[in-house]
């Protein structure tokens, strides 16, 4: 700017100079006159760079022709033959000094008067665009790019306009004016732009494009011990759980137009119009966000509904939950941060406060859901909900981190962990409570037929569709160390004294002495020994055929098979014992009369058929168990018996032979079947 | 703030268990139980009657009845009072003593009660949304005025916030019920945006379908009746206070805040004036009420002192912009700078409050919720000793 001064001084002097030339020269006033029209019509059509006038001192237009007129009279003068060559010389230095200062002025002169010129142009323009408001948003976003031309047009505009230093101040103020409003109209039509862009170009991708599974999660939500079957579980077998995050951006917006949409925001952001952008970006956004939501067919429930629901909608709320949330937190607003700062990362923070303003509230909505389904009352059927509700969580932990790690998003980031570490006491109380169940199942009347107990299958499938969630498992109950008293010394592989496995055998010694109550209720004591033996036989081949046979471990397997061998034996000993009592050799050194040995017979003979009687309707639901039994059975009877007849066959009639060895053994087979069947038919039939 | 609450805690706390442990061991619990629950209710009392004189008070350093800083108060009461409630009523205690009558109705009653108000929360806490977009608005405006010299390009500017603000203060109230559309670009000609307008903007600020804030309250102050007779010198007795607490509570913050459908909301509800604790509730319920009526009428969007102001600042500064011809007159001028600081005073304020209140909602209703867990599991014990396991 010293150069600047400069100039200005010596101008001053000049044009004093020649003012008091003027007085001199009054007769050249008509060709002044000429010259001042000559520029003011050939005010150039070029349009000067705006830059060029920035370092230059403004004159008003007056000042411009004065100087030129000067110019011209200085130039008449030194022609003049009647001057001396001192005067000439001092009129030509004064004419050469003028004329490089007119140089720049005439440009700059010719510079104020076009941006008054420009300004009318587009306030023209922007008036038509007022007057026909379909002008700009509804032509294709091409076109309507011209209004981000004129915007910045009208910036450069002001900033020349502003760094003009001014003798006349009033001029310089009035274009301003009146370009702050034209750049007032035109923001606001780029404001609309924005709008429109926002709406017409933003993208959902297909929910679908998440493959999400989980059919384990069809068994036991909502199901009681009396309504499993093993089929359902059989299948129920465990999927991968979703794809790994941060490679799941979408485009969220049409990559077509964010070159644009970061030129809009370059333009708001440089007029110090941040915050309409912002706001407008925000509300934009969130209502794409919502609208996802209804795709998603996410519906607001109040925590008083959640709590209310029950049994299968709550299991449809909770996939649905799930579902989303892996959508929302592991795509949806990964891309929604991605997009922001593809937009907004130039500026600093604004592009972290828009997402958290975007994304907010749509979180907390998620995450009251998951705290009101938390809130409910943890019957153990809920536990694999919660599991899975738990897993998910668990699972986008880290996207939560990363996406809400600024200062600005903390509250949502607290809010998740909370959510999670209240899911994990939850699933710990849960699985509590399950454990209480087992323990307090009530037994009141004998089980039908001595089969294999609901309770029994409920908590196999229970604990088998647990493994599933081993990892998650294992890390909730890490702390609950080996207290268990059923701890097994002898187990070594790693995976059975895992805090699951641990868990698993506590169940099950609960399990056996709930059921051993359950088996006091039978008068037949034999009956119990059939019920334990099917029960504890249904868990050890539980636990072989799956992969619960890890965390048991062999050592566990092996005593349980001995506990229902043991079973076995005992119910043959209680349950055939006195029967073959009978048909033992009691005659020692003496001879027993026919009429005993006929007698022993056909007490046999009722003995035999009241077993068969009941205990063909006794149940052994396990084809090989059963049979095994059988033979067993069969052996020794068909044993004992053939020895007696065979030793005594001289000394019996053959009418109180009812069964040949054969009937026997296929009666035998009748037995266990749960079909209750009597001998007296059979009787008939000899 | 959340350090003077867990210092009165500490220490009240502190005190009640040492002394119950003390009485446990020796006769005449009875007596001191008595007192805990007199020490209580006065708690109760002096809390309320602090809350009631900072608005009463003169000098302008008390915070204005329902401000954002005596809202933060009064969330900071509700903690206080809830964590001495815990004090009383559930520690050391022995779980039979909880599930006798009336205790088996009126605990209950209070849970359910304590649900009721976690919807409240959330309903609140996303009035809190609605109330900051206000806030941006008015930062706009402030931005676009706070300017020498003021010309038609940054009235107009204004003048568009002004009306997106006042708008939104009109329609805010009945938000999703009314299916209220707005533009998304706050601007005018809502008209020729048809196509890109669609009336979901709502759904990111609601509750549930149906949720109506009144319809909640109600159902928070049904069945709320003071213990009589021998009851009323048992526990149930800081049961219905702390439900009173808790009802008279949540009803200042739908009053105050933008809520989900309050149509029907009532001004007035049964208030025990027998009770000396009740007072200066009483006293804070009838002033509030006051403000809802005067401005039932035209529309509310909530009479949370800054909003309230907000809006007068803007109705006033709309007529200036709508009046307005370059080059406006100086005193005008003047008046304006004033309300535009006084709007820019608004704004820091609710920057700097808003975001405090949301996390003390939101400790509010993990609070609340913890508790409930507590009784829960107090009341399962108990139901487990009156029926033996087979």
């Amino acid at each position: 700017m010293i150069s600047s001064e400069k100039t200005n001084n010596s101008f001053k002097f000049s044009s004093q100079a020649f003012l008091h030339i003027l007085d001199t020269f009054q007769m050249l006033v008509v060709e002044c006159a000429f010259w001042v029209g000559f520029i003011l019509t050939s005010d150039s059509i070029i349009f000067a760079d705006m830059e060029e006038h920035k370092s230059v001192i403004s004159t008003c237009e007056q000042d411009q022709h004065v100087v030129a007129a000067a110019q011209h009279v200085l130039k008449a003068l030194a022609a003049s033959k009647t001057v001396s060559d001192n005067l000439r010389k001092t009129l030509l230095d004064l004419e050469t000094q003028l004329s490089s200062i007119s140089m720049v002025k005439e440009r700059q002169g010719r510079g104020i008067k076009q941006l008054e010129r420009h300004l009318k142009c587009i306030e023209d323009k922007l008036m038509k665009w007022e007057a026909n408001p379909s002008l700009t948003c509804d032509s294709s976003f091409n076109e309507s790019s011209e209004c981000l031309k004129v915007v910045g047009e009208i910036q450069t505009l002001i900033q020349s306009l502003e760094s003009f230093s001014v003798n006349d101040k009033w001029k310089q103020k009035e274009l301003l004016r009146r370009a702050n409003k034209i750049l007032e109209v035109a923001m606001q039509r780029l404001e609309e732009e924005l709008v429109h862009i926002l709406v017409q170009h933003k993208q959902y991708f297909e929910p679908e494009y998440m493959s999400l599974h989980s059919n384990r999660v069809n068994m036991v939500y909502g199901e009681s011990f009396h309504s499993v079957e093993d089929e359902q579980i059989a299948e129920a077998s465990r999927s991968s759980g979703a794809g790994q995050s941060n490679a799941n951006i979408v485009d969220l917006v049409n990559p077509v137009v964010l070159q644009h949409l970061k030129s809009i925001a370059n333009v708001m952001f440089g007029s110090k119009y941040h915050q309409e952008f912002c706001h407008v970006f925000v509300t934009s956004r969130r209502d794409a966000l919502a609208e996802y939501f209804v795709i998603l067919e996410m519906e607001k429930l109040s925590i008083e509904d959640v709590l209310k629901l029950e049994g299968k909608c709550l299991n449809r709320e909770v996939k649905k939950w799930i579902r989303a949330m892996k959508i929302i937190v592991g795509v949806y607003l990964v891309s929604e941060k991605q997009l922001c700062k593809q937009i907004l990362g130039d500026f600093g923070s604004f592009y972290q406060s828009c997402f958290s303003e975007i994304s907010q509230s749509f979180m907390l909505h998620l995450l009251n859901f998951g705290g009101a389904v938390a809130l409910g009352t943890h019957t153990p059927e809920k536990m694999f909900c919660l599991l899975d509700m738990y897993e998910v969580l668990e699972q986008l932990a880290g996207d939560v981190d990363v996406l809400f790690f600024e200062e600005v998003c903390s509250f949502v980031r607290e809010e998740f962990h909370k959510l999670l570490r209240s899911f994990g006491e939850t699933v710990k109380s849960t699985f509590l409570a399950f454990k209480n169940a087992i323990a307090t199942n009530p037994s009141k009347t004998p089980f039908p037929q001595g089969g294999v107990h609901h309770v029994t299958k409920y908590v196999m499938n229970y604990i088998s569709t647990l493994v599933e969630y081993g990892d998650t498992f294992n890390l909730l109950f890490l702390d609950e160390s080996s207290t268990d008293p059923s701890d097994n010394k002898h187990e070594t592989s790693a995976v059975s004294l895992c805090p699951m496995a641990r868990q698993f055998r506590s169940i099950t010694t609960t399990l056996e002495s709930n059921l051993s109550n359950k088996s006091k209720l039978y008068k037949d004591e034999a009956l119990q020994h059939i019920f334990m033996m099917n029960n504890i036989h249904y868990m050890v081949q539980k636990v072989k055929s799956s992969d619960l046979s890890h965390f048991f471990g062999d050592c566990w397997l092996r005593q349980h098979a001995a506990m229902y061998q043991q079973n076995a034996r005992c119910y043959e000993r209680v349950s055939w014992c006195s029967v073959l009592s009978i048909l033992k050799d009691h005659s020692g050194p003496y001879c027993v009369s026919q009429r005993t040995l006929e007698k022993r017979c056909k007490e046999f003979c009722t003995a035999f058929g009241e077993v068969y009687r009941i205990q063909t309707g006794w149940r052994i639901p396990n084809p090989q168990l059963r049979e095994d039994l059988q033979i067993s059975v069969s052996l020794k009877v068909v044993l004992a018996y053939r020895s007696y007849t065979g030793r005594n066959s001289s000394n019996i009639a053959e009418k109180y032979i009812k069964y040949t060895e054969e009937d026997l053994q296929s009666y035998i087979l009748d037995l266990f079947q749960g079909s209750p069947k009597s001998l007296n038919y059979a009787q008939h039939r000899k | 703030m959340p350090a003077t609450t867990e210092n009165n805690q500490g220490s009240f706390l502190g005190r009640i268990s040492i002394r119950r442990n003390q009485v446990l061991s020796m006769d005449g619990s009875h007596e001191q139980e008595i007192e805990d629950l007199e020490l209580f209710q006065k708690h109760v009392g002096d809390r309320f009657s602090e809350l009631l004189s900072s608005t009463t008070s003169d000098d302008s350093s008390g915070d204005a009845l329902l401000s954002i800083a005596w809202l933060r108060r009064l969330l900071d009461e509700l903690l206080c009072c809830e964590a001495e409630f815990k004090a009383v009523v559930l520690m050391g205690r022995d779980p039979s003593q909880i599930a006798k009558p009336p205790l088996d109705k009126v605990l209950p009653e209070f849970l359910d009660r304590v649900v009721k108000s976690l919807d409240v929360c959330n309903a609140v806490t996303l009035g809190l949304d609605a109330v900051r977009n206000l806030q941006r608005l008015a930062e706009i405006v402030v931005t676009a005025l706070d300017v020498a010299p003021l010309g038609d390009g940054q009235v107009r500017r204004a003048k568009k916030a002004l009306s997106a603000l006042v708008a939104a203060m009109l329609h805010e109230d009945n938000v999703g019920t009314k299916g209220t559309e707005r533009t998304r670009s706050f601007g005018r000609r809502a008209g020729n945006n048809n196509k890109t307008t669609a009336p979901i903007r709502s759904l990111s600020s609601t509750m549930a379908r149906n949720w109506s804030a009144a319809k909640q309250i109600h159902s928070m102050m049904s069945n709320l009746a003071a213990p009589r007779g021998a009851e009323s010198s048992g526990l149930a007795q800081p049961i219905y206070i702390m439900s009173t607490v808790l009802v008279f509570i949540m009803w200042t913050l739908i009053a105050a805040i933008p809520c989900q459908e309050r149509n029907g909301f009532g001004t007035h509800f049964p208030l025990p004036r027998q009770f000396t604790w009740a007072q200066p509730m009483i006293a804070l319920q009838e002033k509030i009420a006051e403000e809802w009526k005067k401005k039932e009428k035209k529309g509310n969007v909530g009479l949370l002192e800054e909003m309230h102001r907000m809006e007068k600042l803007a109705q006033s500064l709309i007529e200036f912009a709508d009046s307005f011809q370059f080059p406006a007159e100086t005193d005008r001028l003047d008046e304006v700078k004033k309300q535009v600081a006084e709007l820019g005073e608004i704004c820091k304020k609710m920057d700097q409050g808003l975001e405090p209140l949301q996390q003390q909602i939101r400790e509010v209703f993990h609070r609340v919720v913890r508790s409930r867990t507590e009784f829960l599991v107090v009341l399962d014990q108990a139901g487990k000793l009156s029926t033996p396991t087979v």
